[in-house]
């Protein structure tokens, strides 16, 4: 009784869950142009899905698995597969075995030892692969949403759903094991220190640890700013979390305002809904938030944006002790994966169209201005 | 110039203890005379007894060559001596101007006439003060502008101000500044104590140095350096442990976060103000008079709230919480070492033991329950006063009768047995010497290097430089601007600031 009580009066006073409070990007996550003044590797079209096998670097790019020698300082990519339906995410392991899930819900071995085989979907239909983690005889796919695909992120973030996934499957006997379930789009996955699944939970901005045999969900980091996409881990322990849309309180009073989503939806083009975005300011349909956003004719850097570049490095605890960003008025938004090559970390830049390099003395280093 | 006033072979005792030590002093008419010296110098004691505050146990004053006593400040004032205290000393239930008419109302007052004549009088001065509000409801600095204010209207022919720019923004010193040399120039003779030894060498005449309560020096200002006077004050040279920049590797990095404020909102004084604080730093909050710092801390510490509508989120250790009073704040591990020590930090007719007892009273950390255990209270002063080097004539002395860093250590102490895990120091320095003020600095660099979460307000760039690991600077209410000390200046600190 006191819960709908509570709520109601937090709605009114807009405290609590309508508090429409965002969390600061300070200390740590301060912002800065590191991923701006980033080295361009790759221009590329919609570019997802860093993986490293040890010798070249995998990638996505619509239909399309790419990959480069990071050795070359190569920027040609070379096709190695282009399937019937978008990729929308792919792993490999060191074994040279590469596996990619698709739009329509295909897991498959590309590449390496266990080419061809299948993965039977364990998530319903529509599926919605959005990360895959693949260790020597296990495959961790996290499906984000059990009613829209990969493609469809916005409509599942605007109706608040929470029926992603992340499951186990055994390479040998196919069998799918459920780690975790009433995820808010899990959106990336990793192993932590001991092996255990971390899971990067977009819509509730946190990270969480999958449930262990105590059953319960335990937030590694929450609050984060944004809306967090694939975690990889970093050399020399901790981890790269990327964020691919920042938070705005436009859109947290969206959220909150049901009926206004629902007109929305009817109404409105999803490229132009008062929604996060991987790229902004392509066109004057957008919606902006707020006034000012651009003087004299310059966009400002602080100004509230619907895209945004954003990567934090995290320490083995979890703890974001450095980041790199590109702000409103820069072009490398979308940050959906990462890769760390040991002297330097290739970041993609979905909404940018870009393959991104951070300097070797960057990577360690604390935000800059 | 003339000699205005003259104090002879000044001794001044408590409980037998001497404070103020057989002291020669000459003030000479229309001259700024700086009175300088460590915590426990005596020169506050000193010119108490110049305003008639309190009496000389030994020696003798004299004003225009003429023998004087001042039993009472009243009657200091009447011969023209009027003395601005380092903690006001207004009525903080009556306006700015009932306060500055205090003594002077009529059997029938018209309120209306009252507030022109303080508008109109204020205005003269560059005092930006409504005289309607309550003295209560402004900060420091406005305080001590009404202080500064009042002895300027008694007409008074020697004005002795005990660290009066400690709370003011550099513009408003500027104004401050302008002031004493209106005052000089008609003739007014000006005694000035401060321990930010520049503005001394800036606008003193002569400087007189005490240590220990005894004379050291007097001379006139070109005759002195910062590190001279340092050497004069302490017997030692402190400039390279004071306000030295750390080297960029020095700064602590980021622990977990401890406390993140989001949107917090309080009428016109905090706008949509956010923030995150983290364990094992100390994060400097720099801004002018009235720009949010203090009251967003309030806050966080429960004493003031936020807006009850659309007021933010305060979440501590990944909770959300929103403290009506400080004590929960308190039980959950937050302490406010307040910028006003006199009003808020200490009993002042309450011994040291009673008041740091009370510290551990305020989390229910003692062990006898109903009960004051008087051995655990005695053990705990001991520890502490140890631990802090804080200096009493005696054990039993009261916290008024301690010098004014000595109490500041007193509040730093009564708030860190608490056993905080967020400690926020408003202004931790006012007033406060530059022997002290190393200690102090130790003491808040030592709790951070510890992994407790710091705040530091100030409003002194060296001190916001020199300890900070992250500054904050805020403006109208919100955090405008982030710096590492390594990367900034103090105009970059300033301009964001202003702009």
């Amino acid at each position: 009784m006191m819960g709908p009580l509570r709520r109601a009066l937090d709605r009114f006073r807009g405290a609590g869950e309508a508090a429409i409070a965002l969390p600061p990007m300070d200390g740590a996550i301060r912002p800065n142009q590191a991923l701006e003044t980033a080295e361009l590797v790759l221009e590329v079209e919609r570019p997802d899905n860093l993986a490293f096998d040890g010798r070249r670097v995998f990638f996505s790019s619509g239909a399309a698995v790419l990959s480069f020698d990071p050795a070359r300082g190569s920027t040609k990519a070379e096709t190695l597969a282009v399937f019937e339906s978008e990729v929308t995410c792919v792993a490999t392991d060191r074994g040279g075995n590469l596996v990619v899930a698709l739009d329509d819900g295909t897991v498959l071995f590309a590449a390496g030892p266990r080419k061809g085989q299948r993965i039977s979907d364990p998530g319903a239909r529509p599926s919605c692969p959005t990360a895959l983690l693949l260790d020597e005889n296990e495959l961790i796919i996290a499906h984000g949403s059990r009613k829209h695909s990969p493609h469809g992120w916005k409509h599942d973030l605007m109706e608040r759903n929470v029926s992603g996934s992340v499951w186990r499957v055994d390479l040998a006997s196919a069998k799918p094991t459920c780690l975790a379930d009433k995820l808010a789009f899990p959106y990336g996955v990793a192993f932590d220190q001991d092996k255990n699944i971390a899971i990067a939970e977009s819509w509730r901005h946190r990270i969480v640890a999958a449930p262990g045999s105590s059953g319960g969900i335990a937030a590694l980091l929450d609050h984060l700013p944004g809306y967090p996409a694939r975690l990889s881990p970093a050399t020399g322990g901790g981890y790269w979390l990327c964020i691919f849309a920042p938070r705005s309180r436009l859109v947290e009073l969206v959220l909150l305002e049901r009926d206004f989503c629902a007109d929305m939806f009817l109404e409105v083009e999803p490229d132009y809904w008062i929604a996060p975005s991987l790229s902004s300011g392509r066109s004057f349909l957008e919606p902006l938030q707020g006034g000012g956003i651009k003087q004299l004719g310059i966009l400002k850097p602080w100004a509230p944006s619907r895209s945004y570049g954003l990567l934090i490095r995290l320490d083995a605890s979890f703890h974001p002790v450095a980041s790199f960003h590109s702000r409103a008025d820069g072009t490398r938004h979308g940050v959906t994966s990462c890769v760390d090559l040991g002297d330097h970390v290739m970041v993609t830049c979905k909404g940018g169209d870009a393959i991104v390099r951070l300097a070797p003395g960057l990577r360690k280093g604390s935000a800059g201005t | 110039m003339s000699v205005l006033f003259e104090i002879r072979g000044v001794t001044k005792e408590y409980r037998g203890v001497p404070v103020v030590k057989n002291v020669d002093f000459t003030l000479l008419q229309g001259e700024v005379h700086a009175i300088l010296g460590e915590n426990g110098a005596g020169k506050s004691t000193l010119t108490k007894i110049m305003a008639g505050v309190v009496q000389p146990t030994v020696g003798s004053l004299s004003l225009d060559g003429q023998a004087v006593t001042f039993a009472t400040p009243a009657i200091a004032l009447e011969h023209g001596v009027a003395m601005v205290f380092q903690e006001t000393t207004l009525i903080p239930s009556m306006t700015v101007a009932q306060n500055l008419f205090l003594g002077e109302e009529r059997f029938l007052n018209r309120l209306r006439s009252i507030y022109i004549s303080a508008q109109q009088f204020l205005q003269s001065l560059n005092f930006p003060v409504d005289p309607t509000v309550t003295v209560g409801s402004l900060g420091a600095a406005k305080k001590q502008m009404v202080e500064i204010a009042r002895a300027v209207r008694h007409k008074a022919r020697i004005i002795i101000f005990d660290e009066p720019t400690a709370a003011l923004t550099p513009e408003e010193k500027h104004y401050f500044f302008a002031l004493v040399e209106r005052l000089k120039s008609r003739g007014v003779s000006i005694v000035f104590i401060s321990h930010a030894l520049e503005e001394a060498l800036d606008i003193a005449d002569r400087i007189t140095v005490l240590r220990d309560g005894e004379h050291i020096v007097t001379d006139v200002t070109a005759e002195f350096d910062r590190d001279k006077i340092i050497r004069a004050m302490v017997g030692r040279s402190l400039s390279g442990e004071l306000y030295q920049r750390r080297a960029q590797d020095q700064v602590r990095p980021p622990g977990r976060r401890v406390l993140s404020v989001q949107d917090l909102t309080m009428g016109n004084m905090v706008r949509n103000n956010s923030f995150s604080i983290f364990e094992g730093q100390i994060t400097g909050m720099f801004g002018l008079v009235g720009s949010g710092r203090s009251e967003t801390a309030r806050i966080i510490a429960g004493i003031i709230k936020r807006d009850f509508f659309h007021g933010g989120e305060v979440r501590f250790e990944d909770r959300a919480v929103r403290y009506k009073v400080p004590a929960p704040a308190v039980k959950d591990g937050i302490v406010y070492v307040t910028e006003d020590r006199k009003l808020e930090g200490f009993f002042e007719t309450m011994a040291v033991a009673d008041n740091l007892y009370a510290g551990l009273l305020a989390k229910n950390l003692n062990s006898g329950g109903a009960l004051v255990n008087m051995a655990e209270m005695r053990a705990l002063a001991d520890s502490w006063t140890r631990t802090l080097n804080i200096r009493a004539t005696d054990k039993n002395a009261r916290a008024v009768e301690l010098s004014g860093g000595n109490q500041q250590k007193l509040v730093i102490g009564k708030a860190l047995l608490q056993k905080p895990r967020l400690v926020i120091f408003d202004e931790p320095t006012r007033g406060v010497d530059v022997g002290a003020i190393g200690e102090i600095h130790q003491f808040i660099n030592r709790i951070a290097d510890d992994g407790l979460a710091v705040i530091m307000i100030s409003s002194y760039l060296p001190e916001i430089m020199n300890l900070s690991d992250r500054i904050l600077v805020f403006r109208q209410g919100r955090v405008v601007e982030e710096f590492t000390p390594g990367e900034t200046t103090e105009e970059k600190i300033m301009y964001a600031a202003v702009h």
